[in-house]
């Protein structure tokens, strides 16, 4: 249907509905106006000046507005919220019984629905879709259904659904209703809601691990999220180790007493108290987490993979009774049929104790962190701590017994891994542990 | 080599001849959304439909730009001389088709058949050397003019591949898109001798078994098949892959049966199941819509027969949408 759609409209209607199809909606009318205005002006000037001049400082190129963008101009007390912009669709209303343009009024409107803060809102999407006058689009023959009848409308009318899908916004029967109204049954729009009906719902709930939609506001609800998000164990327990002072002004974080959240489980603080004082544990961070659209940094303390020369050896008790054999060691080889295992040795990584997430990205802040997990870890009292923290916060990969700074990479990000292992910390370190 | 490059790239202008009539969107002529930075959120639903429509259109022009790139650039030095390179390349050919035909003596792909026959879990992928990585190419929206950038080089102690990279849904000012943003890693096509493509064949085994380390982005799963006719280009069978994020490696089994079937990046109304006959390559996409860094590390890709696992295919082909089936 298409390419019968394509054929129909160059022959019909030449290239400038070609251009128009071909998806220069958004940015038609900006472009083209500020270029024409500008270049008489250039010509101008190349003629009067032969001497090369210092480039002068880019001019932002004058936005010509357009139609119906005065409406969306925030209200007086600066405010851009959901009545402001339900107010201005009204307002187009009342331009023309007509609604003379409402096609490109929809598509301004959806741009502007991100400034506004509605663009998860489906009864503003309505709304949206109720700017469509009823009935007009209807294909009434089997000739106007063959051919797109209203191509741009039904374009318009796809829009606003994959806008919607977008954000993920299931539609409702209001939605089907309207596009009922306006397009008919056998439209393309009304062919969109039906595959995202099925699809949405199909897809709902595939997230093995779910984050929920609205994340919490407070740093420290953020960061017990994360946590308990990243720990598979669900016997783990969280604690903050110190709140955030609350000051005067919202939103504003005191800088001398971020918050720490830590989390570990039973099983870490079992691994940890069998630790070898010996060898060191290792503060490795920050890494970055991403929980839906808000990345927060998290440390981790671990260790690296004792030496195998350091593995215990058990002891074989002597047989004492000859008659029948006390321990049976019959290894068994299965056959292939029943071998799941890969054929590969999978990357071993040492240990890891403890998790935490905290507000600054500075070695105090870990320091106090240590302390208060020595409280639930006594043991940590006598194990050295090395402190390696990533400059910027970036991925920092843990390695498995490799020592000494990796080589820095080229990429210009700033998320090289480099081991900044500082001696001066970590005497500084067992002193702390010691005391 | 040369000629089949050529090929692929005269299919692409075509391509883009037809470009306004292709069904990007069941409207035809519309492409007004050009590289969808199909938001997967790790809940919902948004935009799956979206998302494949753009990326998978997306990187199966830039794998022929990649390729195009790879053959046309010259980097040899001028005092190489052109015959001995030649006929060192058809002895390399040669030589790598008598080992194909010993091989096939001993058994598929060289090893014994009693062998290959009752595995239950092979390695397919794996990356404890330089070379592995060499089997994967990295793209990014930068070839259509968008500013992510994706990274891809060994892990610590070479025991594992790192992708990194920012993502960034700014969408690119060539006047035709706009939406942009998405990061892929796609596995090169086997090829044998005489560049023949070589595709793998899964038949016997039903899941896809991976074992990275992400941070917590929800990244999506490409497999595609044979790519050779022209109406097959940008097909391809995805699903979606949640990383937890965290220091623990993750284990992500994905059967075959919920893999559906996407064109052009969007998802299809006739749905089938993935046949694992001859599977050409496998890619991964990020492709969010949150601007920011990210980082994947995989330690291997491997396929196992999940005896638990008895669905054949996940998804119902719906009457509304599709009523002649």
């Amino acid at each position: 249907m298409s390419w019968v759609l394509a054929r129909g409209l160059s022959r019909g209607w030449g290239s400038i509905c070609w251009d128009t199809l071909s998806g220069s909606h958004f940015s038609q009318v900006t472009p083209q106006a500020p270029w024409s205005l500008h270049y008489s002006t250039v010509n101008h000037k190349d003629e009067a000046w032969l001497v090369p001049q210092p480039s002068e400082p880019q001019r932002k190129p004058i936005r010509v507005l357009t139609p119906h963008e005065e409406l969306f101009r925030p209200s007086p007390d600066g405010e851009r919220d959901k009545a402001s912009f339900v107010g201005a669709v009204q307002n187009f209303r009342q331009y023309s019984v007509h609604k003379r343009g409402h096609v490109d009024f929809i598509y301004l409107a959806l741009r502007k629905m991100q400034e506004f803060g509605v663009e998860r809102d489906l009864a503003v999407y309505n709304l949206l879709l109720d700017v469509f006058p009823k009935e007009v689009f209807r294909p009434r023959n089997v000739f106007q259904r063959i051919f797109v009848h209203y191509p741009r409308q039904q374009e318009c009318g796809i829009a606003v659904l994959e806008q919607m899908e977008r954000h993920g916004i299931m539609p409702n029967k209001d939605t089907e209703f309207l596009l009922i109204q306006i397009f008919g049954y056998k439209s393309y729009p009304m062919l969109k809601f039906l595959r995202m009906k099925l699809w949405l719902t199909r897809f709902k709930n595939i997230n093995p691990y779910p984050i929920p939609r609205d994340l919490p506001q407070d740093p420290v609800d953020l960061a017990k999220l994360g946590l308990r998000h990243m720990e598979p164990d669900l016997s783990a327990k969280v604690t903050v180790y110190q709140m955030a002072l609350p000051s005067d002004t919202p939103g504003a974080e005191d800088p001398t007493q971020p918050h720490i959240v830590g989390i570990q489980s039973p099983e870490q603080q079992a691994t940890l108290a069998h630790h070898n004082p010996s060898r060191p544990v290792f503060v490795e961070g920050p890494f970055s987490l991403w929980l839906r659209n808000k990345c927060v940094y998290y440390y981790i303390l671990r260790a690296d993979l004792p030496p195998p020369e350091e593995k215990k050896v058990e002891e074989i008790p002597e047989e004492w009774n000859l008659y029948y054999p006390m321990k049976l060691d019959l290894d068994y080889a299965r056959g292939n049929w029943d071998n799941y295992e890969f054929d590969i040795d999978k990357v071993t990584e040492g240990p890891i104790f403890a998790m935490c997430m905290a507000g600054a990205h500075d070695q105090g802040t870990l320091i106090k962190w240590i302390q208060g997990l020595q409280e639930t870890n006594p043991a940590l009292a006598q194990i050295p701590v090395v402190f390696r923290l990533a400059r910027s916060p970036g991925e920092l990969l843990t390695s498995s017994g490799l020592e000494g700074p990796s080589p820095l990479q080229a990429p210009p990000q700033g998320q090289e891994d480099d081991h900044p292992l500082q001696p001066l910390q970590q005497q500084g370190q067992s002193g702390v542990s010691g005391a | 080599m040369a000629l089949v490059h050529k090929f692929q790239n005269s299919t692409s202008v075509l391509r883009n001849c037809l470009r306004p009539s292709a069904a990007l969107n069941p409207f035809g002529a519309l492409h007004f959304v050009d590289y969808s930075t199909s938001l997967q959120k790790p809940v919902a639903p948004p935009n799956r439909v979206s998302q494949q429509r753009k990326t998978e259109e997306g990187f199966q022009r830039h794998r022929q730009k990649e390729d195009a790139l790879d053959i046309t650039s010259p980097e040899e030095k001028p005092d190489v001389s052109f015959d001995k390179a030649i006929i060192d390349e058809a002895k390399d050919h040669f030589r790598r088709l008598k080992n194909e035909i010993v091989a096939h003596w001993i058994g598929p792909e060289g090893r014994p058949l009693h062998e290959v026959l009752l595995e239950q879990a092979r390695v397919i992928w794996q990356f404890r050397e330089k070379q592995d990585l060499d089997k994967w190419i990295v793209t990014s929206d930068k070839a259509i003019g968008g500013r992510s950038e994706i990274f891809l080089k060994m892990g610590k102690n070479n025991r594992s591949a790192l992708l990194y990279g920012t993502l960034s849904s700014e969408a690119p000012q060539d006047g035709d898109s706009s939406q942009s943003g998405y990061c892929a890693m796609i596995s090169r096509i086997r090829r044998g001798a005489f560049e023949r493509k070589l595709p793998y064949d899964w038949s016997q085994f039903n899941t896809l078994y991976l074992r990275v380390r992400g941070d917590g982005r929800p990244w999506m799963v490409n497999i595609r098949q044979d790519t050779d006719l022209i109406q097959r280009k940008n097909q391809m069978y995805c699903y979606f892959m949640f990383t937890r994020g965290g220091p623990y490696w993750q284990e992500i089994k994905i059967p075959f049966s919920k893999f559906f079937f996407s064109n052009q990046g969007r998802i299809r109304d006739v749905q089938s199941q993935l046949i694992l006959d001859k599977i050409s390559s496998i890619g991964f996409t990020l492709a969010d819509k949150v601007d920011g860094p990210f980082f994947l590390e995989i330690d291997f890709i491997g396929v196992f027969a999940d005896p638990a696992h008895s669905e054949e295919f996940a998804y119902e082909n719906s009457p509304a949408l599709n009523p002649r089936l």
